[in-house]
């Protein structure tokens, strides 16, 4: 099974859950863990993973170059380009913004001088495979700063993750998706069977989770709520009655609690090293949830 | 002007650190504030502001005419997101969800009138006034759709076509291309962070964006007495970034958020550091009389 886990928002849980839900549910099942946050990857680092056994190069981002040598500085690439990455330098050359450029190739296209723009495969990025020292295997991606695409890093990740389940005969794969509703969330969600949800009670977090909802219907999957510092704003109770209005199942309410961030900096789950704590005590009830309800 | 809020993991406290900037800079300035987190936009929840002039955001789409296709086959040939497939015989079908909209199918069809234009709904962009004597522009993709860039643009280009002397943008989270794009232009990027290792892990992806833009980069530390500031200040330090100030976990800072009014217009100690860290960007852009 593939589970999803998104929130929308950031910075409301969902690497730290995941790190627990996987610490909590690796003894009952085979699992693999997917980082596909490739912008800002740290699930790895909350499990520990301190070196990555594997690391493949992609190269699937293309960009645009002007060659400022036969350049007749007619301005059309500048005009044409439908995301404003062209601009003219100092000396008057115009120069493609590689920071900013989706690879489209309209300037290559409309420029009148055959050969001046050429559209080239620059890395992406990394995706990397290691073993969590609790036995499960890892994929993380990492995109270059200021590349495009991270979306595809995660369809490439998840590809490798299918096939190490297949040639180590895995049970579940859980993706931890990134903020967001766009190509990465979209890519994660896309061919789950079910969406985690995760959200905190502010009205930020539940704007952005209803959107994160709204996508996932796309996919028609059958989702479910954790609700994060659950008692942070208690007089908040339109999480909870959106998510009752909706049908969509809530499987548990994790309470604020200084114990995760002080298991972060030790990058360990917060159930491995305080699990005494509040908000353990929640997370296991939660694993057992989802072991009951969902993975079975 | 332009100055740009970023921090490349979510939830560091962007947002917060951006509408109580925006309030305090708007004193100084004519100032609008650019959220263009296209994917989760909340600056108008933190301002207590309902979204207002929306304006829909479409995208091109090619339509073909088969009447005229000569099915040649350049425009799924150029295609660069592959959006484009073609029959055995070559006739022209659109992926919808795959088109990025650039028009590259549009520009090498041999064919006059053989791709007309059509269109998609990809998000909205709104203006929307403050309370507090600022404008923010808003960009909203669509659910479901995957590419944020044109959007990202489009909000861009509104914020742009207003009547401002400063412009404040606030990105979303991440380090691709789309929070570069949101960046460009800025004269100054503050990245905001929280000391864990996961916040310090992405600082130093966001420094190493600042740095390939070529870009003065400050650093804000929320929720300081929740790690280790020390370690943030040795990466920012590698990169020559200064840390402008640390923001302590605060209650008073949760209710401002969750209530919609932003906490500089407040008495407390949090909304000092605020006022400083305003003052600083002042300072910088040289606004003080």
């Amino acid at each position: 099974m593939q589970v999803a886990i998104a929130s929308g928002k950031g910075g409301v849980g969902k690497s730290t859950i995941t790190a627990s839900l996987l610490y909590l549910l690796k003894d009952r099942y085979k699992l693999i863990a997917v980082d596909a946050d490739a912008e800002a990857p740290n699930l790895g680092l909350l499990l520990g993973v301190e070196e990555w056994e594997e690391e493949r190069e992609h190269f699937g981002a293309k960009v645009a170059r002007i060659n400022s040598e036969s350049c007749v500085r007619c301005g059309i690439c500048y005009e044409r380009c439908p995301y404003e990455c062209i601009y003219m330098d100092d000396e008057g050359n115009y120069v493609v913004n590689e920071l900013t450029c989706e690879g489209c190739n309209v300037c290559g296209l409309v420029c009148p001088v055959p050969g001046t723009i050429t559209l080239e495969q620059v890395r992406s990025g990394v995706i990397r495979r290691a073993t969590t020292k609790y036995g499960f295997p890892i994929i993380s991606a990492q995109l270059d700063v200021g590349k495009p695409e991270s979306g595809k890093l995660v369809t490439e990740e998840k590809e490798w993750a299918k096939k190490l389940m297949d040639e180590l005969n895995l049970e579940h794969m859980i993706v931890d998706s990134a903020a967001g509703i766009g190509c990465q969330v979209i890519a994660s969600l896309g061919g789950a069977d079910v969406a985690i949800l995760i959200a905190e009670p502010t009205p930020a977090s539940l704007s952005d989770v209803q959107r994160a909802y709204k996508v996932v219907q796309h996919f028609r999957e059958p989702a479910y709520l954790i609700i994060n510092k659950a008692d942070l704003n208690p007089g908040f109770t339109k999480l909870r009655e959106w998510a009752e209005a909706e049908g969509i199942p809530v499987i548990g309410e994790v309470p604020y609690d200084r114990a995760i961030p002080k298991s972060m900096a030790m990058l360990k789950p917060v159930v491995e090293v305080f699990p005494e704590s509040p908000a353990s005590k929640a997370l296991k009830e939660i694993a057992d949830v989802i072991a009951e309800e969902i993975l079975g | 002007m332009q100055i740009a809020v970023s921090g490349g993991k979510g939830g560091t406290g962007k947002s917060t650190v951006a509408i109580n900037l925006a309030v305090e800079l708007a004193k100084r300035f004519k100032l609008v504030l650019a959220d263009l987190d296209v994917e989760a936009p909340n600056d108008h929840l933190l301002l207590g502001v309902d979204l207002a002039n929306e304006e829909p955001v479409n995208q091109f789409m090619p339509r073909f005419d088969y009447s005229k296709c000569t099915k040649c086959r350049k425009c799924a040939e150029v295609c660069e997101e592959h959006a484009i497939i073609t029959l055995k015989d070559g006739t022209p079908f659109l992926m919808p969800t795959l088109c990025s909209g650039c028009r590259a199918c549009e520009i090498v069809c041999p064919v006059p009138g053989a791709i007309l234009e059509g269109s998609r709904l990809i998000g909205h962009t709104y203006v929307t006034e403050t309370h507090y004597g600022f404008t923010l522009v808003t960009g909203k993709l669509r659910e479901g759709e995957e590419r944020s860039m044109p959007l990202v643009v489009e909000a861009k280009r509104r914020a742009r076509n207003l009547d401002y002397e400063l412009m404040m943008v606030d990105t979303a989270a991440g380090t691709g291309n789309t929070v570069s794009k949101a960046i460009e232009g800025s004269e100054l990027l503050i990245a905001v962070t929280e000391p864990t290792p996961l916040g310090i892990h992405d600082t130093e992806l966001i420094l190493q964006l600042g740095r390939l833009m070529n870009l003065k980069t400050w650093v804000v530390v929320n929720r300081a007495d929740l790690g280790d500031v020390g370690r943030v200040r040795e990466i920012a330090g590698r990169y020559g970034a200064e840390i402008v100030a640390e923001i302590p976990y605060s209650e008073s800072i949760v209710k401002s958020y969750v209530s919609g009014r932003p906490i500089v217009l407040e008495e407390v100690p949090e909304a000092k550091i605020f006022r400083e860290l305003a003052e600083k960007v002042a300072n910088f852009l040289g606004g003080d009389e």
